[in-house]
């Protein structure tokens, strides 16, 4: 089987992190986001780690879980990845959900880290 | 309300000139939107460069399309571009509305801002079990 592109192995390899931090241990999310990062949840915005991983660990849930669908990655013309996430997710006992999610990961002293996420429910595609 | 910030402006207004070309043009043109070197995945499928984007967007198998966004982010990108995610529905010939979710993302080139990469697919993989 032909070797997968660089940078579908490193996206793939940051969305099996990502949700495995997220539904395991939300404040581990810090390790991935910088003081750039952006981050568009449910249409709002949030700047930097410090108010990223703050929003992401007040979420009002106990457990969550997220099921990959499809993923597809592309590398961009400065060097970067971006990935794109479809799936499922389930919190607490409540009913399953779509949802949509974008990454723009860089590389940044050697580690791939995220600049750019994007996240809606799936609930917005039906106005 | 705080004015509308320049990668917002600069997403709207790509948006509405992609759909609006996608859905009421033959796509001919449409791959001026597009940097030479762009990259397009369409429903898993990677299309490698504008000559080849163009070709897959004139030749898709509908006669007649509508898209109906009902949401869209930006974001501002470290390198300058500008990322955006768009919702929405859409209707080919009389077949069922589908959900589509779809992102690009733009860079200043040439004097005009472009699409290098671009990702589509289709909400039917969010049916809940």
């Amino acid at each position: 089987m032909v070797d997968q592109p660089l940078w579908e192995q490193i996206g793939s390899s940051f969305v099996q992190h990502y949700y495995q931090m997220f539904d395991s241990d939300r404040s581990l999310l810090g390790s991935i986001y910088i003081d750039s990062s952006c981050l568009t949840w449910e249409g709002e915005p949030y700047q930097g780690k410090i108010a990223i991983v703050e929003k992401l660990t007040s979420l009002p849930f106990t457990k969550i879980a997220h099921s990959i669908t499809a993923q597809d990655h592309q590398p961009t013309p400065d060097n970067c990845i971006l990935s794109m996430v479809v799936g499922q997710l389930k919190a607490d006992e409540d009913q399953i959900i779509g949802f949509h999610q974008s990454f723009i990961l860089k590389n940044i002293n050697d580690a791939w880290v995220c600049t750019n996420d994007m996240f809606r429910l799936a609930i917005h595609n039906f106005g | 309300m705080a004015e509308k910030q320049i990668w917002q402006k600069i997403g709207e207004s790509f948006i509405q000139e992609y759909y609006n070309q996608f859905d009421n043009t033959n796509r001919m043109d449409i791959a001026n939107l597009y940097s030479p070197v762009a990259c397009l995945t369409w429903e898993g499928s990677p299309v490698q460069g504008r000559e080849a984007i163009a070709a897959k967007l004139v030749g898709l198998p509908f006669k007649r399309i509508k898209h109906v966004i009902t949401e869209q982010d930006f974001q501002p990108t470290m390198d300058n571009c500008i990322l955006i995610m768009a919702f929405g529905q859409l209707q080919a010939d009389d077949d069922p509305p589908m959900a589509f979710h779809q992102v690009f993302m733009l860079k200043f080139q040439d004097n005009a801002w472009v699409c290098t990469n671009d990702v589509f697919r289709l909400g039917i993989h969010n049916i809940p079990v």
